[in-house]
Parts: C-alpha cells; sequence; structure tokens
C-alpha cells in the first residue's frame, strides 16, 4: 500500500514544504522564545504564540487545548512528544509546578515512572521523527503510534505502529497469539494501514538514563496478511525492506508465518 | 466477563472491511485559524480561590450551570479544582486570589499540576470530556449538599460511613480533597458520580449516579480489583476509564450468562 494523499496538489505541496524544515523552524522558534512546558500527569502544557502556534501544528506536535483566552495558545504535548523536543531537538525546557526546571534525566525518570514501557516507545517515537515522519498516538486504532509521511492534512496515515521490545521480552505483551495478528491486521486493513512493528532492542543497556537510547537498535518489519484468493494474478513481492506476510491457507485453524525478504 | 466500549472521544472506527479513509482521524489543524476559540462571555462569575481547602467559593453567580456544578455547604457553592478549571478554560469563571486579582489560567494549570487538589491533568481531562457533553459530574462519595445525605439511598453502603463522617463536620472541606489525595497512584479508584444530563437536576435530590467512573493507571483493572470496586459500589454500575493522549475512553466489564438456545 502506497502513500495516499488527500486531494490532488497534496503530494506535490509536501513535496515543497519538507516536514524536516517546518521542524527546524519550529526548533528555531522554541528556542528563540526560551520556551517553557509545565508538567503535569502524562502531559506537558505550552502556551504559545501565534507563530508557534502555526509552527506546531504544520509539524504536529501536540494538541490544541481550546479554551476563551485571546491572545496566547495553549497546547498539550504527550510525554514521547515533550521528550524528543527537550532531548533530541533541544528546543523546550520543562518544568514542575514549583517552577523547577527539570534536567534530562529528571525527566526521562518521571516519564518512566508514569510509564513503563516509556524508554521503548520513545525510541521508536524518536526513531520516526528522526526520519521525518509525522508521529502521533495510535490509541485509536489499537496500536502505539500512526506514523504519516508529511502532515494529516495532506496525506493519510500509512503505518500503524506497534512497538516491541526485543532482547528483555515483549515488555508491551503486543502480539504474542495468533488472534492477537488476526485482531490487529484487520483493523489496520479496515482502516487501510500498513501494520509496522518497531523492535526495540536495549542490548543490554537498560534505561537508567537518556543516554542508554544510543545504544538501542530498532528493527522495522511491516506484516501483511497475504490473500490466496486474491492474489492469484498478482505477482508483485514487497518492494522494499524486510516483510513479513500471513498466509492465511484454506483451512483458518492453519496458519503460516512466511518471512520474505526481498532485495 | 464482557468488555463493552462505552464511548471514545474521537467516535469509533466503523467495522468494515472494504478501506475506508481514515475519516476518523482526530481533528488536525493545519493552520492556527483553524483552531476554534471560545466565544468571549459577558457575564461571567467569580469564586475565590482557597489554597487551604483546595476549593474555589463562588462568590458571584452567573449563568444557569450552578445547578450542576459545585457542592453546597452553609448555603455556599464551593467548586473543585477540575470544575474552576473546565469553566476558567470556556471563560465562564473569573477565578481571584486572596487580593481580587483574576489568577491567570497558567496559574489554574499549575494548581492541577501540583496535584493537591485531589486531581490530577487526566482526572481533569475526563472531568471536561464528559461535562462538555452535558453529563452532570460530581466527585465519588461526596454528597452535593448536606441535605441530601439524609436523603441518599441506604443502597450506597460503601459510603456510609464516609456520609457520617462528612455529615459531622462539613466544614471542614479539607476532607474532601484529603480523601482524593490519599489514595495511591498504582490503584483502581472510583473517581467520580456520573449522571446523564438532566435539567431538571437538583443538588437536594440527585438520586443515585448513573455510572460511578473509575480511573486507572497504566494497567487495565484486574478482575479481584473489579469485584472488590463493585462491592463497594453496591449496586451501581461501574465503568473504567483510560486517558492516552488526551483520549478519553470508557469502558464497562459486565458479567453475562449466556441462555442456553435450543
Amino acid at each position: 500500500m502506497g502513500p495516499r494523499w488527500k486531494g490532488k496538489g497534496s503530494e506535490g505541496k509536501a513535496l515543497a514544504d519538507p516536514m524536516s524544515k517546518i521542524v527546524s523552524q519550529l526548533k528555531s522558534s522554541l528556542i528563540q522564545s526560551d520556551s517553557h512546558g509545565l508538567l503535569s500527569g502524562c502531559s506537558v502544557l505550552l502556551e504559545v504564540e501565534t507563530e508557534q502556534t502555526a509552527l506546531l501544528n504544520r509539524s504536529c506536535f501536540g494538541r490544541p487545548i481550546i479554551t476563551a483566552q485571546k491572545d496566547k495558545q495553549w497546547f498539550q504535548l504527550g510525554m514521547e512528544e515533550a521528550f524528543y523536543l527537550c532531548y533530541n531537538l533541544k528546543c523546550l525546557k520543562i518544568f514542575s509546578y514549583d517552577e523547577c526546571t527539570k534536567n534530562d534525566d529528571e525527566l526521562w525518570n518521571y516519564m518512566k515512572s508514569k510509564r513503563e514501557t516509556f524508554p521503548d516507545l520513545f525510541k521508536a517515537y524518536s526513531h520516526l521523527r528522526t526520519r521525518n515522519w509525522v508521529v502521533r498516538s495510535g490509541s485509536q486504532y489499537g496500536v502505539d503510534f500512526i506514523a504519516y509521511r508529511h502532515h494529516p492534512a495532506l496525506v493519510h496515515s500509512e503505518y500503524a505502529v506497534l512497538v516491541l521490545s526485543g532482547g528483555d521480552g515483549n515488555a508491551n505483551g503486543r502480539l504474542r497469539v495468533w488472534s492477537d495478528f488476526q485482531c490487529t491486521l484487520r483493523l489496520c486493513g479496515s482502516v487501510a494501514k500498513t501494520l509496522l512493528v518497531l523492535r526495540i532492542d536495549k542490548n543490554g543497556v537498560g534505561a537508567g538514563s537518556p543516554s542508554c537510547l544510543e545504544s538501542y537498535s530498532v528493527e522495522e518489519s511491516t506484516i501483511t496478511r497475504w490473500s490466496p484468493e486474491q492474489s492469484r494474478e498478482d505477482k508483485t513481492v514487497a518492494e522494499n525492506g524486510t516483510e513479513q506476510e500471513i498466509c492465511f491457507e484454506h483451512e483458518p485453524s492453519s496458519w503460516s508465518l512466511q518471512r520474505t525478504t526481498s532485495s | 466477563m464482557e468488555v463493552e466500549e462505552w464511548a471514545s472521544s474521537s467516535g469509533g472506527t466503523s467495522d468494515s472491511e472494504v478501506c475506508v479513509p481514515d475519516t476518523n482521524d482526530e481533528e488536525h489543524y493545519f493552520t492556527s485559524g483553524d483552531i476554534p476559540k471560545l466565544q468571549f462571555r459577558k457575564n461571567i462569575s467569580r469564586a475565590h480561590w482557597d489554597d487551604e481547602m483546595g476549593m474555589a467559593e463562588v462568590v458571584g453567580k452567573k449563568g444557569s450551570m450552578w445547578t450542576t456544578i459545585g457542592i453546597v455547604r452553609s448555603s455556599k457553592i464551593y467548586c473543585s479544582i477540575e470544575e474552576t478549571l473546565f469553566l476558567a478554560e470556556r471563560g465562564e469563571l473569573s477565578l481571584l486570589d486572596a487580593d481580587d486579582r483574576s489568577v491567570p489560567l497558567k496559574d489554574i494549570y499549575k494548581k492541577v499540576a501540583e496535584g493537591k487538589s485531589g486531581c490530577c491533568w487526566e482526572s481533569f481531562e475526563v472531568y471536561r470530556h464528559l461535562r462538555s457533553l452535558g453529563y452532570i459530574v460530581g466527585r465519588h462519595g461526596i454528597p452535593w449538599t448536606v441535605k441530601s445525605i439524609k436523603k441518599k439511598p441506604p443502597s450506597v453502603e460503601g459510603t456510609l460511613e464516609l456520609e457520617v463522617i462528612i455529615d459531622q463536620k462539613f466544614e471542614d472541606l479539607n476532607l474532601v480533597n484529603e480523601l482524593f489525595n490519599n489514595i495511591r497512584i498504582d490503584e483502581v479508584r472510583p473517581v467520580f458520580d456520573v449522571y446523564p444530563p438532566n435539567s431538571k437536576f437538583r443538588k437536594s435530590s440527585p438520586g443515585n449516579p448513573s455510572f460511578v467512573l473509575c480511573m486507572t493507571s497504566g494497567h487495565p483493572p484486574s478482575k479481584p480489583e473489579i469485584e472488590d470496586l463493585e462491592r463497594q459500589c453496591n449496586g451501581i454500575p461501574l465503568k473504567f476509564c483510560h486517558v492516552e493522549y488526551g483520549c478519553v475512553s470508557f469502558f464497562s466489564f459486565n458479567r453475562v450468562e449466556l441462555p442456553v438456545l435450543p
């Protein structure tokens, strides 16, 4: 399944305005205004000027909070988004209610305490963001994230992303039994997304501090269902990367997992 | 047990085989002009924040929402932090500090972040979500009025003890937040009593809530946890809620017995 652009001019618009450029504009704007976000529960609240409102919208970080306040706009950032802006892009400082700015380590520990799997989820998030994919929450589709090639106003999301922890076991417990695969693929198929599995291997370095992230490795694979009924005249195989296909044979009870690697 | 998803913030996904474009995506704002702003209101209620109490005392009531917001003690209305922030975000309430200066939204957000007033950001999001849909939401186990304690049906056994305490020293509203603050973060806990939208709602005779809403953190509730809560809420249905990236989802866990078919 290739990218599904929304309308005619969208692909051109996206090409002319690459996400990397928008994010770097956001970065310089936030640095310039010495932006500070307030840590509250599993969110970071950020009050911004008009220019940054536009940049946050165009780069798809956070979601606006609708208030009656006129001059400024409030945004709510998720933990991965906030940590990415703070740790990777170094353009956002985060403080707690008592006005104390949290350093990277404190923030990392706070977020880990809120969500055990934060280190893996963040690695996956930053893996995609550094590759200039737009990453949003996948909770509507029962996955960890969804990934867009560009702004969601221009293109439908391409991947439903599940984050699995390699090495030290499957921490978030996804895709353990066949019914999990059937369930996830059925849903992804009906909303026209490809299931992308990001397997995070901590390579034995643990998650003591955010500097551990550098040692983590990420393995990308897609899982698709292959339907013999619909494929009799179609000989195309996966176009790139490693593709795992699940073949559904005539007897519904006999599933087989096929890992096809194409070059 | 049957798990039923009761509602979700941005609508469900249709159960269709065909490829549907993801029209159910959350709102995406491309330009800042797309973000809706709430209308400026002329009649703004006013309330004084009481730090010790962790609640706001309403000093100027404007609008009809006061029939369903705030608890009544000694003929005064007190707003919890979630009610205060909800109204302040919408520009319906101006919160005043000790010197009668208006407290900016930022400082109310900070109060929630501090977590001392018995409500974290996630509980606030849940409150806002239900309240915006017209549901009437009160803190679980906290009577709307002192009068209503006596009228409360005896079915709510789990909270009887609490009611007696509140009855005895209702002027000590600190209790309201203490009850919330002393609860450990990790557990599943009943948070709100939720009533359906009802223009005839009366704080003095609210009736039974249509369900008790429980918040979970991280993990879905275990079977013993659900059973324990069901015992506590004696007959009033439970719903469980999960908040992630600003999306609120509600779930019911209902035991069912399938009929034996011919």
